[in-house]
Formats: C-alpha cells, sequence, structure tokens
C-alpha cells in the first residue's frame, strides 16, 4: 500500500528519448506528450517508491543543479494531468507553478516541467479534406466539416 | 462481398505501392484508362491474386433522363465510400481514399501529411492539418526554384530519408475548397526522383496580414508534431515513433503564423542554409 503513496509512471506507454526530452505514446488514449528535460528526468525516477523529496534529491545530483521539492511536484501535478501517472491512492499535494517559480528564482539553472499534448489524428482527419459537393461518409472527410447523412455528399 | 463479386466486372487492375496491394475493377469497359493515372505515384502493376483493398466501381448505365437519378457507385471491399451522377467525383474519391489507404498501410514507409520540397540536397518539410495553407507554400517554393516532392504526404523510410510523392498539386481557389490539379511541370518546376535527408521542418499556418517570425522547436516539441501529422499513428505507433525519430536527428524545426506565401517562401529557404551551417555543410 505504501508503495500508491508515491508517484508512478505508467509503463504501458511507447516511448522516444530526443536528447533529454522524451515523447510519450499512450496507446490507450491515441495522445502523444513531449516531456522537456525536468519533467522527462522526474518522469523516469516516478517508480512508486520514492519520495517528492528524494526525487529532488537525486535530480538535484543528475542535473547538477539545485533542485526544490516543489520542482517535483509541479511535474508529478502536469504527468498526472496528462494520465502518464498510475493513479495515486491518495491525492497529489497542489503546488502552484508561481511557487515553483518563485523557488527556482528568476535565473534557475534548469527549465519548470512542462508537459505538452497533442492528439494523434485518425487517417481521415490526417488526409486532405474533401470539397463541397464531393461524395463522403463521415464528417471527418469534409472540410466543412458536414457529410450529408442523406446525399451523402460534403455541404457547406 | 459475395453480391459484388457476381456482378459483371469488365476490366480490373492489380497495383502495389509502397508494400501495399490494392486492386480496382471497373464494371464498364473503357473506364479503367480514367482510373490509371489516379494510382499512386511510384505503384507498379501487380499479378497477385489477393489484395488488400478491392475498389469496385460499377458505372451507372443507360442515359440520364429527367426525374431518374442514375450513380456511379464506387465500393471499397464491400463498404460504398462514394455514388454520385458525376463519374469525375466518384473517381476522384477513388483517388484520395485509395492513397489514404496506402498511407495508413504501408509496412515499408511513413507517411506524414506534409507538403515537401527539395532544396540544395535537402527536404524541406510543411506538414499541416487540412486548409492550413500547405500547397500555396509548396507552390511559391517551387516558384523560386525547389524541387517539388509533394503537397500532401512526406514519404519517409527506415534510414529517416523522404521519398517523392508526387501526384498533382490540388490547389484550392474558392470557397467551396474545389482543388485544380497542376503538375509541378506545368507551373515550371520539376519534380524530385531521389529521396533526400531531411533539413528543416516548418510548421506553420496561413494568417492575413501576419508576419513570418517562426519560434525553434526543440527536437522533442518537433517530433511531437510530426507525430500528430502521420497518417499512421494510431495502427503502427511503434514503427511510426522509430522512423519519426530517425527522422529528427540534425533537422532544425521551426513554428510560427505566416501571412502571404511570398513573404515566408525566401526565409524558409534560408532556413535550410541554416540547418547547414550548423551541421558544418558546405553552402
Amino acid at each position: 500500500m505504501k508503495e500508491r503513496e508515491y508517484p508512478q509512471a505508467r509503463v504501458d506507454c511507447l516511448t522516444r528519448e530526443f536528447g533529454n526530452e522524451v515523447l510519450v505514446y499512450d496507446q490507450q488514449r491515441n495522445v502523444g506528450h513531449c516531456l522537456n528535460p525536468t519533467a522527462a528526468a522526474a518522469w523516469k525516477l516516478c517508480d512508486g517508491k520514492k519520495s517528492a523529496s528524494e526525487v529532488a534529491k537525486i535530480l538535484t545530483q543528475q542535473l547538477s543543479a539545485p533542485v526544490d521539492e516543489s520542482v517535483v511536484q509541479l511535474a508529478v501535478e502536469e504527468l498526472s494531468k496528462a494520465r502518464l501517472l498510475v493513479e495515486a491512492e491518495k491525492p497529489l499535494r497542489r503546488t502552484s507553478r508561481r511557487h515553483a517559480i518563485r523557488t527556482l528564482g528568476i535565473a534557475g539553472a534548469i527549465a519548470l516541467p512542462l508537459v505538452t499534448s497533442l492528439v494523434a489524428p485518425t487517417p481521415a482527419r490526417a488526409a486532405s479534406c474533401l470539397a463541397n459537393g464531393r461524395p463522403c461518409v463521415s464528417n471527418a472527410q469534409c472540410c466543412s466539416g458536414r457529410c450529408g447523412v442523406t446525399s451523402g455528399h460534403c455541404g457547406a | 462481398m459475395e453480391k459484388l463479386d457476381r456482378l459483371g466486372w469488365a476490366e480490373g487492375i492489380g497495383v502495389r505501392a509502397f508494400g501495399v496491394h490494392a486492386g480496382v475493377r471497373v464494371s464498364t469497359a473503357g473506364v479503367l484508362p480514367q482510373v490509371l493515372p489516379l494510382l499512386p505515384p511510384g505503384c507498379m502493376k501487380s499479378r497477385r491474386a489477393t489484395v488488400q483493398r478491392l475498389y469496385s466501381l460499377v458505372i451507372a448505365e443507360g442515359s440520364q433522363r429527367a426525374g431518374v437519378r442514375r450513380m456511379h457507385i464506387l465500393y471499397a471491399d464491400s463498404s460504398r465510400i462514394a455514388r454520385d451522377t458525376e463519374l469525375g467525383h466518384v473517381l476522384a474519391a477513388l483517388e484520395t481514399d485509395l492513397h489514404r489507404y496506402i498511407a495508413e498501410a504501408s509496412p515499408e514507409m511513413t507517411f506524414l501529411h506534409a507538403g515537401v520540397v527539395g532544396w540544395q540536397g535537402r527536404a524541406i518539410l510543411l506538414p499541416g492539418r487540412s486548409l492550413s495553407g500547405k500547397t500555396t507554400l509548396v507552390r511559391e517554393l517551387l516558384r523560386l526554384g525547389a524541387t517539388y516532392y509533394s503537397d500532401e504526404f512526406a514519404v519517409v523510410d527506415d534510414s529517416g530519408k523522404v521519398h517523392p510523392f508526387t501526384r498533382p498539386l490540388g490547389i484550392r481557389e474558392d470557397s467551396t475548397y474545389a482543388q485544380t490539379k497542376y503538375t509541378a511541370e506545368t507551373l515550371g518546376a520539376t519534380s524530385g526522383i531521389k529521396p533526400l535527408p531531411l533539413g528543416v521542418v516548418v510548421i506553420c499556418k496561413y494568417k492575413a496580414g501576419a508576419r513570418w517570425k517562426p519560434a525553434l522547436l526543440s527536437n522533442g516539441q518537433g517530433a511531437l508534431e510530426l507525430m500528430a501529422n502521420s497518417i499512421a499513428v494510431r495502427n503502427h505507433p511503434h514503427q511510426t515513433l522509430q522512423r519519426i525519430q530517425k527522422l529528427t536527428a540534425g533537422t532544425v524545426f521551426v513554428k510560427g503564423t505566416r501571412g502571404e506565401a511570398n513573404e515566408s517562401a525566401e526565409p524558409i529557404l534560408n532556413l535550410n542554409l541554416l540547418h547547414r551551417s550548423n551541421r558544418g555543410e558546405k553552402a
């Protein structure tokens, strides 16, 4: 039970490293996430066994810069919002971005943790859309976003 | 499907493109020559008995009479995907669906929804959703001397090189989104033949009156943008991410809003020079 108290990264996602960043693809939700170096480093340490302060200590060593616990909490919050963590038994301790910035100082040696997410398109959405009056089978195919149910043509 | 099979089929063709086998059959003799120009670039005739996707085009027989609308009908396997009194519209639906299917099912390549031009031995990729102004920008880059690779798909192989998909440019000219087709040659440009390594990825959207002041993206952010424009990421995420990773090595990514294409095209070509100097190559 104690293990679930601490943040744990999901292991069922595809990951690829791009330098210090990590691209995570969530196959369940068809969403891609880019973790910036701080978020990526925190995510790799979220094994369900380490507390935020323990993660902060390790990050301080890894990044050769002081990392406060509030920065780790912010990273955990970002990861949790992106649904990249196994749901915690205990609710997460909230921390504000403003507080984390204050802790880091104006010229912080590390960037604030950031997770950018984009939805993977369906094949129909990823291809060029059809002009009005062209035959269609779904709204996603039409530039206007409307495929007539009875006419089977893209409408204005 | 059996019902469709029982219809009389006058002629047909099997093709292989990018590792995908597809077939087209038509109910009336003499229609097939109209289908051939719609096949994807680089496809070859195939004699395989089975295909992954079979298109069946039923041509409306008899003359059009008042009160009676005779429809040409197109099926993809057993699903009806288009019906129209205009054969041209149904053929356009065949082209769109066939190209999309190949993009989705290809085991050999990853298809990204993007315009592509070649410039000084590197590919410039312009990924973006429909109506973001890809084709307009591609046309402007061609006017400045770039080589045409595609206005629809960037085709990426295992080594991260970009292959040509030189179907005619579909230029939208009015508010109905209708496209007029132009080959690169009719626009005074040449079409690329060799696969190219990637130089620059430009993620941009047209906005009237906007000034082109792009921001540099990190490789991770750039890869995320490419993922969001890949056709088959939902079906083949592992393979797609692997090829995107290969593609992004040493690539410059920029993102911004652009105004008119003639204002942003030249700075985009210059970005490729920036990429070359970053890698220590001679311009």
